[in-house]
């Protein structure tokens, strides 16, 4: 086992690894930003580095600070956490040359896994399902009409350049699709400057299905279940909860042999998660390997029992599975909530700034995954997932409960987040039915202002206002403006020590 | 016997037992006006609608405990450059001392012109990209410059027809919330 892991992140899955590191007893290297010396990740570790300016390309992502804090301190093993270099198989290669274990998959299979044609042709090759559609550019235009009979309408337009949703044209019947290609081309061109499209199957009221994969390094391979992400907010997963409410025992089984067999056919090690989508039928698609820890691991966490990062670090160090796949059973259910530091009313506009107050949730069935804490600043310069709030409970209705509950009483003053607006997703009839699509925020959320504020509640803000006005003789409170913060003796008037009054 | 020192209140009882303040507050910019009347360890608070009985505590730094009646209420309450920050029951509200009278209704109608002309910063970001210069004639809802924060662009759109002023800002300059960007001027 590692004496000394260094993380190449910051933010809650720094910290999140630090815990599993002190848990081993292994010691933790910290690197960090300029702008991020004051941040939990620094002061969690046993050491910390500064590895350049702000901007991530000149810190987070620079290979050879890294590795040379690596070489500095002595660390065997680097954990990249998520984004960042966690699927830079250059990153990984890097790791390879000078001696330093990455803990994550062979950078041969991150390669492949990261190539989305060249992974697409192997999985189908393999026999796993993936997304029918055209495996070239037309030359010419009555090509594609021939194409569209194969793939099956509804087929969907998307820009060979293309992303983002620019370019994407839904085409329901054959004379209908002339019309779609022309504008589709249109949009193309001016949003990439390359007019080509391809023709893909348009997957109906689509489901985003994961699993969660451990593969170690002597050819044990197994799934941990499923994890629905369905809920997602400008492609962007905000709420994950397992197990799906889409799956049957059956289902289940044949999407796990699958996301094992990709794992499998890919050269795959450590631990991994196979997307699919699940169409309205029930039939399923592959997607693409995410190669790195997820945000919404501790779903997995919580309905298995298994700790991944724990994992992670005993496979990168040469150890097997000590479980095998009939050993593993679902238990309950766990939804997640990412918490973005983003303004829900405006657009989602990002939030800097600084968190003057923070109060977590706490509770039976209650994980907080976070990267801030009271007087933290959060910079621009970064993504803005603050934390993760993650509920257990022995189903879904009260796991959904559980989480409403929580984010009632998850406090964070100082600058936006979306913890509201996650309270009324998590409240919505809908999502309380399980009629969970990736459409489901555009359809149900696309205007959301929160609920309208009652005469009683500016009662009471006005009265916690005016009381707090008087705090100089009535007791302590946070100040941040520069004043000094009053100290106990003079705030706390009547008390004495040892008591007795 | 109350201490009082900021808030736009007044005091118009003498002295000892039954001292009323009048307190004055922006709740996301609506009015409220309270009175609060302390009687022998609990409040008598007042608003436009009736007379209220409230039992107010501090638990610990930032958090309040109000009872009224039997309705129990933890109020978190942060303050930070004249603006508090109170969140309880899952809503936020940002709480400001109005401006002085004399000034305020006038400040008001100019705000309103300066804010159409002057385009400001919607967020801390950086300047990712500036598609205008100086004397330059602009569309309402054209482009001006592209904010940068947290890996999110976000384009700022002129909101009028009319010409480019002054340009505060250069492509890589880092700005804070509502710093003024670009200043436009009216077609005359």
């Amino acid at each position: 086992m590692f004496k000394k892991i260094l993380i190449a992140n910051r933010g809650e899955i720094s910290v999140r690894i630090i815990k599993a590191c002190r848990e081993m007893g292994i010691s933790t290297v910290a690197v960090f930003s300029e702008a991020d010396r004051n941040s939990l990740h620094v002061f969690s570790a046993d050491e910390a580095l500064c590895i350049g300016p702000a901007p991530a390309i000149e810190s987070y992502l620079n290979i050879d600070r890294i590795l040379e804090a690596a070489n500095k301190t002595g660390a065997e093993a680097i954990h990249p956490g998520y984004g960042f270099l966690a699927e830079n198989a250059d990153f990984v290669k890097r790791c390879e040359e000078e001696g330093i274990v990455f803990i994550g998959p062979n950078s041969k299979a991150m390669q492949l896994v990261g190539d989305k044609v060249r992974s697409r042709q192997t999985m189908e090759k393999a026999g796993i399902p993936i997304i029918p559609g055209m495996k070239r550019i037309p030359s010419a235009m009555a090509e594609y009409a021939a194409e569209a009979q194969r793939i099956g309408f509804p087929v969907m337009i998307k820009a060979s350049a293309g992303g983002g949703g620019k370019g994407m044209r839904i085409v329901h019947s054959e004379k209908d699709l002339g019309a779609g290609l022309e504008a589709g081309q249109r949009e193309a061109k001016s949003a990439f400057g390359d007019e080509s499209v391809y023709l893909e199957k348009y997957i109906e009221e689509p489901r985003h299905v994961e699993f969660q994969v451990l593969a170690d390094n002597h050819g044990h391979v197994v799934h941990l279940f499923e994890r629905e992400c369905s809920i997602q907010r400008r492609h962007q997963k905000i709420v994950e909860e397992s197990p799906s409410q889409a799956l049957d025992p059956e289902l289940r089984a044949k999407m796990g042999d699958t996301a094992k067999k990709v794992i499998e056919v890919s050269g795959y090690n450590n631990a991994g998660t196979v997307e699919f989508l699940l169409d309205k039928n029930k039939n399923f698609f592959f997607l693409e390997v995410n190669a790195r820890l997820q945000v919404e691991h501790p779903v997995t966490e919580f309905i298995t029992g298994i700790d991944l990062v724990h994992q992670q670090i005993a496979i990168a160090s040469g150890e097997k599975l000590t479980f095998s796949q009939g050993e593993l059973k679902q238990k309950g259910h766990a939804i997640e909530c990412r918490i973005y530091a983003e303004d829900p009313k405006n657009n989602f506009l990002p939030s800097a700034g600084k968190v003057h107050f923070l109060k977590e949730p706490s509770g039976p069935g209650v994980r907080h995954d976070s990267g801030i804490y009271s007087g933290c600043d959060i910079p621009i310069f970064y993504d803005p997932i603050l934390a993760k709030l993650i509920v257990w409970a022995e189903n879904r209705h009260v796991a959904q409960k559980r989480m409403i509950s929580a984010l009632d009483d998850y406090v964070i003053l100082g600058i936006q987040t979306t913890i509201g607006f996650l309270k009324d997703v998590i409240a919505h009839p809908k999502f309380q039915a399980g009629e969970t699509t990736t459409s489901f925020i555009e359809k149900y959320f696309a205007q959301w202002g929160g609920k309208e504020k009652t005469e009683e509640a500016r009662l009471i803000a006005a009265l916690a206002s005016a009381f707090d006005s008087q705090s100089k003789s009535s007791g302590p409170r946070i100040v941040t403006d520069g004043d000094v913060v009053p100290s106990p003796w003079q705030t706390l008037g009547k008390w004495r020590l040892g008591g007795g009054n | 016997m109350l201490c009082l020192r900021r808030g736009r209140h007044s005091g118009n009882g003498a002295s000892g037992e039954g001292t009323e303040v009048d307190y004055e507050f922006l709740i996301d910019d609506v009015l409220k006006k309270i009175t609060l009347d302390k009687k022998e360890g609990r409040f008598l608070v007042k608003d436009e609608e009736s007379t209220y009985e409230a039992d107010i505590q501090y638990i610990s730094p930032g958090i309040i405990s109000i009872l009224i009646g039997q309705k129990s209420f933890r109020v978190y309450v942060v303050k930070d450059n004249g603006k508090r920050y109170v969140y309880f029951q899952g809503q936020h509200f940002t709480v400001q001392e109005p401006a002085d009278e004399s000034g305020s209704a006038h400040a008001g109608v100019e705000g309103s012109q300066e804010d159409k002309l002057v385009v400001k910063a919607p967020m801390p970001g950086k300047i990712i990209k500036v598609y205008v210069k100086e004397k330059e004639e602009v569309r309402k809802n054209q482009t001006l410059a592209i904010v940068e924060a947290m890996k999110m662009e976000n384009e700022i759109k002129s909101s009028i027809d009319g010409f480019v002023k002054k340009i505060h800002v250069a492509e890589g300059d880092l700005v804070g919330s509502e710093m003024p960007l670009i200043e436009l001027e009216n077609i005359e």
